[in-house]
């Protein structure tokens, strides 16, 4: 590990040497007059356009020249390389986001402001999301259901895609890298008085990789997925505009679950989004929205023989009609409000029911400033719900400017997320090791089927234990922050950040089955809590060149864990043969999966002249636990950790004329690689790619 | 290694304060020293499971001898997979299963292997026709299951087993590895189970509860 540290070190002195060189002879034609660049402007944060340097709370954005520059293809390439976020595989095989140490199912990702589906053990698939079309990326730290309800426990995620501009234009991009992947993009846009159309094409296929060569299977199998979406915007006044957008998602992978076990799994995903604004006067603006998505998966195994051994599916819908209103009293403050519907259904394998959710919900924002320094939101949000508690999530965030260069942002909200169908309804057995998991609410029924089976040989939690309904896990958000802007080419911020999470849903043995295996379900437990640290920087020292940095320093922690460590509860051995000892309080790690440091360093470097920029981007994550290896069922220090990883990309981009640019670049220089822990890192990538736009 | 290093010194270190008291309490008759012994590779396998039904001959250990035994009566503890069943209660009635001859009891304390000293008379249990006094099931007894991706099954470390075996002295186990040769690296996948190694300290003197 040493030796990839000292790599990270070296390559980022000869990188800033080489720069420095360039840069002398640079200065002798230098008279580029500094432009400041404009202020980012952030939509997720409030519903309303804001500035991001004025907003109270935690967010960054994302833009779409550090998306061309590092020529990601998928949403979770770059998501890794932010400050405190970190793309962690799940066993189903996707791979969600950790944000602020909280789960990847704790993080509501949006797409143009609306919700994706399709969490069918827990964790959004984000590799899903292409690029491609993106325009820019918003991330919201903390707890933000006062705005978004559910699952925007941690923070929100949203993911803004192009809209119709100006003219007749379009794009096409394709990239061809290692493992034989390939990537293609189109668009075309066309916007003329009152209508426009973009449309958006892009194909992602690749033979997969394979880390373990000893046994039979890949790590990742071949998979090909197609992403179409179409957008028309209408305006039939200056003041009314309606806009409709289409979306179409399928992915097709092969399925290898054994040498004798073969098949297939499917994909499908659609989304329709319909959206009508209409502006009355200076004061007064609403918005009509109704939103439609789908996602749909199958799943089948064949033995060799050709007889069929399994069949899974998966059908989730949802339908949201909102109605938004936005209201201006002033210049300087604004009211948002809105009501709506959620409308969800799934269809799945292994279910009790056919389960329906239905809840209404409004919420109610002020955002204002109080005076030329103080600017104060307070938000509420009120979900109601069919099937579980209903849910009252506040927040409130306020910013201090002393002054030009110096600032303070705080925030405190509350957040939850629902119990999801499976926790509710699951019904599954094991077909070949035997254990069985079921639903909170499907124990009641399943337990006395399997009574009368003769399978329970011994009932360890009571069926009365499930009478009262499955609690949302929930959470408080605190974060408390400050910029310090040196000056315009320098700029700090430290974050603080605690999230407090209540009732969080775990699994545990509610009964032991007579052929030796248990009965699982799940129950609201745990008190976790994450808290830590977050510095960004940004330095330009010249208009050529830029430089950021982030840190986050996270102690994410179950609340009854380190009581049993400080009590003198848990116990460890160093080796199999040594007899157990006490832990002490500081020897507990932690929660599995989260690592004490993460960091990254990113240098973005145009030479204006031959129409170039490259860059160089690293990341680093320190050692983690992936689970308990000396029996204590605690992450200790004494267990076997992951060790920590730095990741180095570069990429070089010229332009050629005006309208074609190549791209070159190596994702993982260094080939860095751990075949038994990590899965969703597979070495080295060389591409290139090559873009056209008219 | 300190750590290591410093319990046995802390063994030592009781078991001198234990021999010495002893002295001191009993001049006239002597006690017998405290035992201190390691079992390694105590074959106790098991036929079934995985939905079938469990058979197989239990392994039985008798304390005073330090040795396995076939014998009927004989025996304090025996084991079979990752089950141990104590020569006292009543048979859960499992094939194969010995009926119980004696009034041995146990119970599972926290602790380590040092800070045990006293026994609780109170915390005895046998074992009966509803399930064994030393609980099935991953952290339900003596060990945890890793479950995937390793499958390993570990002895929960801060857990001794706590005797009464059948003639009325006591004794206390922490078990170290369920595999062939106590591996420091245990692999589920290649090493051979179940091959109990474990250290236990018998007091030898009936009716003596500390160690």
């Amino acid at each position: 590990m040493n030796l990839n540290n000292k790599y990270f070190a070296i390559f980022f002195l000869l990188f800033f040497t080489s720069i420095s060189f360039s840069q002398q002879t640079k200065e002798i034609t230098s008279d580029s007059t500094k432009i400041e660049s404009l202020d980012e402007v952030i939509i997720t944060a409030t519903r309303t356009l804001r500035q991001l340097s004025s907003l109270p709370l935690p967010a960054i954005i994302i833009s779409k020249s550090d998306l061309n520059n590092s020529n990601s293809v998928r949403l979770n390439d770059i998501l890794n390389e932010q400050t405190g976020l970190i793309s962690v595989p799940d066993f189903g095989g996707g791979e969600g986001i950790q944000l602020q140490g909280l789960d990847s199912q704790y993080t509501l990702i949006l797409v143009d402001g609306l919700p994706l589906v399709g969490r069918s053990a827990g964790t959004l698939d984000i590799s899903r999301i292409t690029i491609g079309n993106i325009k820019q990326i918003e991330v919201v730290k903390g707890a933000s259901s006062s705005l978004y309800g559910s699952e925007a426990l941690g923070g929100v995620i949203n993911i803004i895609t192009e809209t119709p501009k100006s003219g007749f234009n379009g794009n096409a991009n394709y990239r061809i890298g290692s493992f034989n992947t390939n990537d293609l993009s189109k668009t075309l846009n066309y916007k003329k008085k009152k209508l426009g159309i973009t449309t958006f094409f892009n194909r992602y296929s690749s033979d997969g990789y394979d880390l373990n060569k000893d046994d039979d299977l890949q790590t990742v199998d071949p998979f090909r997925n197609y992403t179409l979406n179409a957008k028309v915007t209408y305006d039939f006044s200056d003041k009314t505009t309606l806009f409709v957008s289409g979306k179409y998602y399928t992915q097709n992978q092969d399925y290898i679950a054994s040498l004798t076990l073969k098949g297939e799994s499917d994909l499908n995903e659609w989304n329709t989004h319909v959206k009508l604004s209409h502006t009355y006067s200076k004061k007064w603006s609403s918005y009509f929205e109704f939103y439609t998505t789908r996602y749909k998966t199958k799943d089948y195994l064949d033995t060799n023989d050709g007889t069929r051994f399994s069949d899974s599916y998966y059908n989730q819908l949802l339908i949201r009609p909102e109605i938004r209103a936005t209201y201006n009293p002033t210049e300087k403050s604004a009211f948002i409000g809105g009501i709506g519907f959620n409308h969800e259904t799934l269809n799945r394998t292994y279910f009790i029911i056919q389960p329906e959710f239905n809840s209404p919900y409004a919420y109610l924002q002020y955002d204002g400033k109080l005076n030329e320094k103080l600017n104060l939101i307070l938000g509420a949000r009120f979900d109601s719900h069919n099937k579980y508690k209903s849910q009252f999530s506040p927040k409130a965030a306020a910013r201090y400017e002393f002054n030009d260069k110096l600032s303070i942002k705080g925030s405190v909200g509350y957040g939850f997320k629902a119990p999801d169908f499976r926790q509710l309804y699951f019904d599954f057995t094991n077909a070949t090791v035997g254990y069985t998991v079921l639903g909170y609410n499907a124990v009641a029924t399943a337990i006395p089927k399997l009574e009368a089976q003769g399978e329970i040989a011994n009932l360890i939690v009571p069926i009365s234990e499930f009478e009262n309904e499955l609690n949302s896990e929930n959470s408080i958000s605190m974060n408390l922050g400050t910029d310090y802007k040196l000056s315009s080419e320098l700029k700090f911020g430290i974050n603080l950040f605690r999230n407090n999470i209540d009732d969080l849903i775990d699994t545990r043995i509610i009964a032991n089955k007579t052929n030796g295996q248990n009965v699982f379900s799940y129950y609201n437990v745990n008190k976790v809590y994450t808290q830590g640290l977050e510095f960004n920087t940004t330095w330009k020292p010249i208009s050529q060149l830029k430089i950021t940095g982030g840190y986050q320093l996270l102690f994410a922690k179950d609340k009854a864990a380190e009581k049993e460590f400080k009590n003198g509860e848990v116990f460890a051995r160093e080796s199999t043969t040594s007899p157990a000892f006490q832990l002490k309080k500081e020897d507990y790690f932690g929660l599995y999966n989260r690592s004490r440091h993460m960091a990254n360093l990113k240098v973005f470097y145009s030479i204006p002249k031959l129409k170039l920029n490259t860059n160089i981007r690293g990341t680093y994550r320190s050692k983690y636990g992936l689970f308990d290896s000396n029996g204590n069922t605690y992450l200790d220090r004494y267990d076997d950790f992951v060790d920590g990883y730095t990741i180095i990309d570069i990429a070089v981009n010229k332009t050629f004329y005006k309208n074609f640019e190549l791209g070159l670049g190596i994702d993982n220089l260094f080939n860095f690689k751990d075949t038994q822990n990590i899965s969703n890192i597979a070495g080295q990538i060389i591409y290139s790619k090559i873009n056209i736009h008219f | 290694m300190n750590t290591l290093k410093s319990i046995k010194f802390l063994t030592i270190f009781a078991l001198f304060i234990g021999f010495t008291s002893c002295d001191d309490d009993d001049d006239t008759t002597p006690l017998l020293a405290v035992e201190t012994e390691l079992v390694s590779n105590l074959h106790a396998p098991q036929s079934g499971g995985q939905g079938q039904p469990i058979s197989g001959v239990f392994s039985k250990f008798d304390f005073s001898t330090g040795t396995t035994t076939t014998s009927d009566t004989d025996w304090d503890i025996a084991f079979r997979g990752t089950s141990i069943i104590i020569n006292g209660g009543v048979s859960l009635g499992t094939i194969d299963e010995p009926s119980r001859t004696s009034e041995a009891a146990v119970y599972i304390s926290s602790g380590t292997m040092t800070s045990i000293t006293d026994v609780d008379s109170s915390l005895f249990i046998q074992d009966s026709n509803s399930g064994y006094a030393i609980t099935t099931g991953s952290g339900n007894g003596w060990y945890t299951y890793a479950g995937p991706p390793t499958h390993l099954i570990t002895p929960t470390p801060g857990k001794i087993l706590v005797f009464k075996t059948r003639d009325g002295k006591h004794a206390k186990v922490e078990i170290l590895s369920y595999y062939q040769n106590a591996p420091v690296n245990p692999d589920a996948f290649v090493d051979a189970t179940p091959y109990f190694t474990f250290n236990y300290v018998y007091q030898p003197n009936a009716g003596v509860t500390t160690f």
